[in-house]
C-alpha cells in the first residue's frame, strides 16, 4: 500500500501522537466507566430481583452456620415471628378445675395412654399435655376443640381433627423420626403440634395455596429465586394429581410414585447419568427446583447435604459420611407418606376450608436446620409403636433403607 | 483535529466514510461502508425471524404486557421439546416455537459465516476470521444439534433466555456427573484462561509502547529501539522469550479457538461415550484423596 509510505506532512506525525494519548485516556477511562457499571449493574439487578422475587430475609433469621448449629426453641421462634404464646382462657380453666374435681380419672382419653402409657389416665395429667403442647402449638384456649361443660366429649368437630391429628404425629414419629439415621449422640428430637402449626391452627391449606400471591408463596416457603413458575414446571413436566401444580413444593406426581427397586433403593431425585439413563434434561431441572426448596427450608447450602463435587456422593472427599443427606432422604420418605397417608384422611374441622395443602420441608423447618417447633430432646415422653392405630395409613409403604456409612 | 494525512488516506480508500465526533475520546471515530450482499441480507433476516418468534413466545408468557416483559425478561423462557417428544416437530407451545427459533438461529450463524468468508475473500485476504468464527459455531452446532441428534432428543438442548441457558450449564453438568472431571472441560478452560492471558498481555504490551509509537505499525517495526522492540525485550527479560509481532497472534487465535473446540468434544462425548464424568475420573485415578467418593 502506497499511502502509507508516503512520507507525512510535517507536524502530522505529533497531532497524530497526540490524538492517540487523548484517544487511550479515553479508552482507559471507559474501562473504569465500564467495571463501575458492570459492578453496580450486577449489584442493583440482583437487589431488584430478591426483591421482586419477594424475598422475605428469613435466611437472615436462620441460627445455622457453618461453625456449628445454634438451635432456636419454639419461644424464640415466636418473638421472631411477633406472636405471643397462646394460653388457656379464664373460663375455660374454671371451667377445667370443676371438672377435674368431678373426674379425677379421665373418661375418654384413647390416644394419649396408647402411645404414651397409662399415666394419662389422670385427668391432671392430661392437662399438662394439652397447656403444654395443644394449647400453644395451635395457639388455642381449650374451648376450640372441648365443650367446657364437659371435656370428654366428641362435640367439637375441631376435636375430632385434633385427635387424628394426634395419630398421625405418633405414627409419623415412631415409623419416620424415631429411625432418622444419627451419628452417635445427636439427639432425638420428637413431633409435636407446634412442629407443623408454628402457634395456629389454620396455616397450611389448598385455598391459600392455590392463589399464589407473594405472600401466599412466602407463607408455604417457595417464594425464593431458585424456584420454578408455572411456565417453567410445565415444561419440565413437573405435574400434580396430572396438572402443573400452583407452585413447585416437593411433591409431585413422581415424588408421589417413587417406591423401592428390587435393592431396596428409591429413587426420589436421583439424575446423575448411568448407561442406562434415558434422554433429557427434564428430571434434573425437577431435582435442582426440590433442592433449592431443601435450602430455603432448611436455610443452608447444597454442601450442607452435599459434597459438592459429586452430587450422587454420600460421603466428602476425606471419607466423612453425610449425615444430613441420609437425613434428607429418609425426610423425603416421611413427607411422601404424610403426603399419600397421612393428609388425605385427616378430617376437617372447617367445612368451607379447602383440603390440607401438600406437605414439604418449609411445613416443618421454617428456615432451620432442626424444626424449632420440635420438642427438645429429653422433654416429654417418647411414644411407643403400636400395633393397631385407630388410624390405619392408606397405602402400606416400604420404609427405604436408611443411607449409612460403610463400615 | 484528526491529523490530515490519515483521514486523507482513508478517504482514498472510500467515499463513505462518516466520522462520529462524539466518539473521539473513546475509540476511532471512522463508522462504516457497511457491505450487506446476499449472505447478509440472509443472515440479517433470519435473525430478524428468530428473534421475532423468541419474542412471540416471550409475549405468550407475559400476555403481551410490556411492563411484565421487562420485569420478567430475565427468566422468560423458550423450553425445547419434552423428553417425550425425541426429535420429532412439538406443537408450538411445547416446544415448537423453540425448534423454529433454533433452526433460524442456526441458519443465521451459518449464513453470517459465509457473509464474512466471503467478504474475507473480497477484500484479498485469508479467510481466518471465518475459520475462527466456525470454532464458535462448532461448540453452538455440538450443544444445539449434534449432542441432541446423538441421545435423540432435543430436550437436552439449551432452553433459550437469560435464567434458561445458565440453568441448563448448571443442569447438564449436574446430569454428567459434574463436568469440572470432563477432561475436554479442562483442556477448554485451559483454553479460555490462556487467551484472556494472552489478550491482556497482548493489549497492556501495545499501550505500554505509545510513547514509543507503537501505533505508527509500519516506522516502529522498521525502526530499531522503538516500540515493537523495547516490548519483545520486555518479555524477554521477564519470561525469557517473546512472540513476535505476528505470532502473538498465531498464540492467540489458536488459545481462543482451542476454547471452543475442546468444549464442543467435551459436550459430545456426554452421554453416549461418558455418562459420568467424576466416574472417568476415579477410572483415571485423577481424584486424588477422593476415591471415597468414587463407586466401588
Ligand atoms: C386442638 C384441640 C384441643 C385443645 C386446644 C385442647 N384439647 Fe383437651 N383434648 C383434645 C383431644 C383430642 C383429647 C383426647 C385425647 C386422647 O384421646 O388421647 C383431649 C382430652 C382432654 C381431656 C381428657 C378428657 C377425658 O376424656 O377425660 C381434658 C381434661 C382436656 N382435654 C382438657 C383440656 C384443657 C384444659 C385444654 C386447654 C388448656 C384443652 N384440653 C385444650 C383436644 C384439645
Ligand atoms: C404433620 C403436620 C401436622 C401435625 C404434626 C399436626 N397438624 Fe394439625 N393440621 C395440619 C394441617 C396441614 C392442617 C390444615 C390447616 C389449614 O387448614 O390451614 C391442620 C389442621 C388442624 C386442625 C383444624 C384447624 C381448623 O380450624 O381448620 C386442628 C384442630 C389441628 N390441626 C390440631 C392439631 C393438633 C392438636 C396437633 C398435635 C397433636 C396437630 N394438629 C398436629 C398439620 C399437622
Ligand atoms: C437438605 C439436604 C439437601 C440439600 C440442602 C441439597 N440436597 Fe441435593 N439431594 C439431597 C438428597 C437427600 C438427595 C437424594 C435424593 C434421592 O436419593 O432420590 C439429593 C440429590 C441430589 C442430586 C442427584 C444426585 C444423584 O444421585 O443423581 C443432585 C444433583 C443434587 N442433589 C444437587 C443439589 C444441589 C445443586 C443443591 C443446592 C442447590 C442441593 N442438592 C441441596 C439432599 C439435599
Ligand atoms: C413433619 C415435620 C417435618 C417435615 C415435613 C420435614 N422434617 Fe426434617 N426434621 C423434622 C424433625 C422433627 C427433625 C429432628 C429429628 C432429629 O434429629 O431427631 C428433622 C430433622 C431433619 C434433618 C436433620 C437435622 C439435624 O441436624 O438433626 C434434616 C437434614 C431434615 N430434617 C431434612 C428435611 C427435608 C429435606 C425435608 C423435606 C423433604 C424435611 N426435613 C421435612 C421434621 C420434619
Amino acid at each position: 500500500m502506497s499511502i502509507e509510505n508516503n512520507p507525512a506532512p510535517p507536524g502530522a506525525v505529533a497531532v497524530y501522537d497526540e490524538r492517540q494519548r487523548t484517544i487511550l485516556r479515553g479508552e482507559l477511562a471507559g474501562l473504569v466507566a465500564m467495571t463501575v457499571l458492570a459492578l453496580g449493574g450486577v449489584i442493583a439487578l440482583s437487589m431488584a430481583l430478591a426483591d421482586w422475587r419477594g424475598f422475605q430475609g428469613w435466611r437472615a433469621d436462620s441460627t445455622y452456620n457453618y461453625a456449628g448449629v445454634q438451635q432456636i426453641n419454639f419461644v424464640e421462634y415466636l418473638n421472631r415471628q411477633k406472636q405471643a404464646i397462646a394460653q388457656p382462657s379464664v373460663e375455660a380453666l374454671q371451667a377445667y378445675n370443676v371438672w377435674q374435681q368431678k373426674n379425677p380419672q379421665t373418661v375418654n382419653v384413647q390416644v394419649l395412654t396408647q402411645y404414651l402409657g397409662p399415666q394419662y389416665n389422670t385427668t391432671a395429667k392430661v392437662f399438662e399435655y394439652m397447656s403444654k403442647y395443644f394449647t400453644p402449638g395451635v395457639g388455642q384456649s381449650c374451648e376450640y376443640c372441648h365443650n367446657l361443660e364437659n371435656f370428654a366429649a366428641y362435640d367439637k368437630p375441631q376435636k375430632t381433627v385434633a385427635k387424628a391429628m394426634l395419630i398421625m404425629q405418633f405414627e409419623l414419629q415412631t415409623k419416620w423420626i424415631d429411625s432418622i439415621p444419627r451419628p452417635e449422640g445427636q439427639p432425638l428430637y420428637q413431633l409435636q403440634c407446634a412442629t407443623c402449626h408454628y402457634g395456629k391452627a389454620q396455616f397450611w391449606n389448598t385455598d391459600q395455596k392455590n392463589v399464589p400471591t407473594i405472600e401466599n408463596l412466602a407463607m408455604f416457603g417457595i417464594a425464593g429465586g431458585g424456584n420454578p413458575t408455572q411456565y417453567d414446571m410445565k415444561h419440565y413436566g413437573i405435574t400434580l394429581n396430572g396438572k402443573p401444580p400452583a407452585s413447585y413444593e416437593i411433591v409431585d406426581d413422581k415424588l408421589l410414585a417413587a417406591r423401592p427397586d428390587a435393592k431396596g433403593e428409591v429413587n426420589y431425585f436421583q439424575v446423575t447419568a448411568t448407561k442406562d439413563t434415558p434422554p433429557g434434561l427434564n428430571d434434573t431441572y425437577r431435582n435442582q427446583a426440590a433442592m433449592y426448596h431443601m435450602n430455603t427450608a432448611l436455610a443452608v447450602g447444597c454442601d450442607f447435604c452435599h459434597y459438592g463435587g459429586y452430587f450422587k456422593s454420600y460421603v466428602l472427599q476425606d471419607g466423612t459420611f453425610k449425615w444430613p443427606k441420609s437425613q434428607a432422604r429418609h425426610m423425603l420418605g416421611m413427607v411422601q407418606d404424610i403426603a399419600i397417608n397421612w393428609f388425605p384422611q385427616m378430617p376437617k374441622a372447617d367445612p368451607t376450608r379447602g383440603d390440607l395443602a401438600q406437605p414439604n420441608c418449609w411445613m416443618c423447618h421454617r428456615g432451620h436446620v432442626v424444626p424449632p417447633g420440635a420438642y427438645t430432646p429429653g422433654e416429654g415422653e417418647v411414644p411407643q409403636k403400636v400395633s393397631d392405630p385407630q388410624i390405619k395409613p392408606l397405602v402400606d409403604l416400604p420404609v427405604p433403607a436408611p443411607k449409612l456409612p460403610p463400615q | 483535529m484528526a491529523t490530515e494525512v490519515y483521514r486523507e488516506s482513508f478517504e482514498r480508500r472510500t467515499k463513505t466514510v462518516r466520522y462520529l465526533r462524539f466518539l473521539e475520546g473513546l475509540a476511532d471515530t471512522q463508522v462504516g461502508p457497511i457491505y450487506l450482499g446476499m449472505w447478509g441480507a440472509l443472515a440479517f433476516f433470519s435473525y430478524l425471524l428468530c428473534v421475532f418468534i423468541t419474542a412471540i413466545g416471550f409475549g405468550e408468557q407475559v400476555g403481551y404486557n410490556p411492563i411484565r416483559f421487562l420485569r420478567e425478561l430475565p427468566v422468560l423462557t423458550l423450553y425445547p421439546p419434552p423428553p417425550s417428544a425425541g426429535l420429532r416437530m412439538a406443537p408450538l407451545q411445547e416446544g415448537g416455537y423453540w425448534q423454529l427459533a433454533t433452526l433460524f438461529l442456526s441458519l443465521t450463524l451459518v449464513f453470517w459465516t459465509i457473509r464474512i468468508w466471503t467478504r474475507a475473500v473480497a477484500n484479498g485476504l485469508r479467510p481466518m476470521v471465518p475459520i475462527a468464527f466456525s470454532a464458535a459455531l462448532f461448540l453452538y452446532a455440538a450443544i444445539y444439534i449434534i449432542h441432541p441428534i446423538w441421545v435423540n432428543s432435543w430436550n437436552e438442548a439449551p432452553p433459550h433466555g437469560l435464567r434458561g441457558i445458565l440453568l441448563w450449564t448448571n443442569h447438564f453438568s449436574v446430569k454428567y456427573g459434574n463436568f469440572y472431571y470432563n477432561p475436554f472441560h479442562m483442556v477448554s478452560i485451559f483454553g479460555l484462561l490462556g487467551s484472556t492471558l494472552i489478550l491482556a498481555m497482548h493489549g497492556a504490551t501495545i499501550l505500554a509502547t505509545l510513547a514509543y509509537g507503537a501505533h505508527r505499525e509500519i516506522d516502529e517495526i522498521e525502526k530499531s529501539d522503538e516500540g515493537t522492540h523495547r516490548a519483545q525485550l520486555l518479555w524477554r527479560w521477564v519470561m525469557g522469550f517473546n512472540a513476535t509481532a505476528y505470532s502473538i497472534h498465531q498464540w492467540a487465535l489458536g488459545f481462543a479457538t482451542l476454547t471452543a473446540v475442546a468444549g464442543a468434544i467435551g459436550v459430545l462425548l456426554s452421554g453416549p461415550v461418558e455418562p459420568d464424568w467424576f466416574q472417568w475420573a476415579c477410572r483415571a485415578d485423577i481424584v486424588s484423596g477422593l476415591q471415597k467418593a468414587c463407586v466401588p
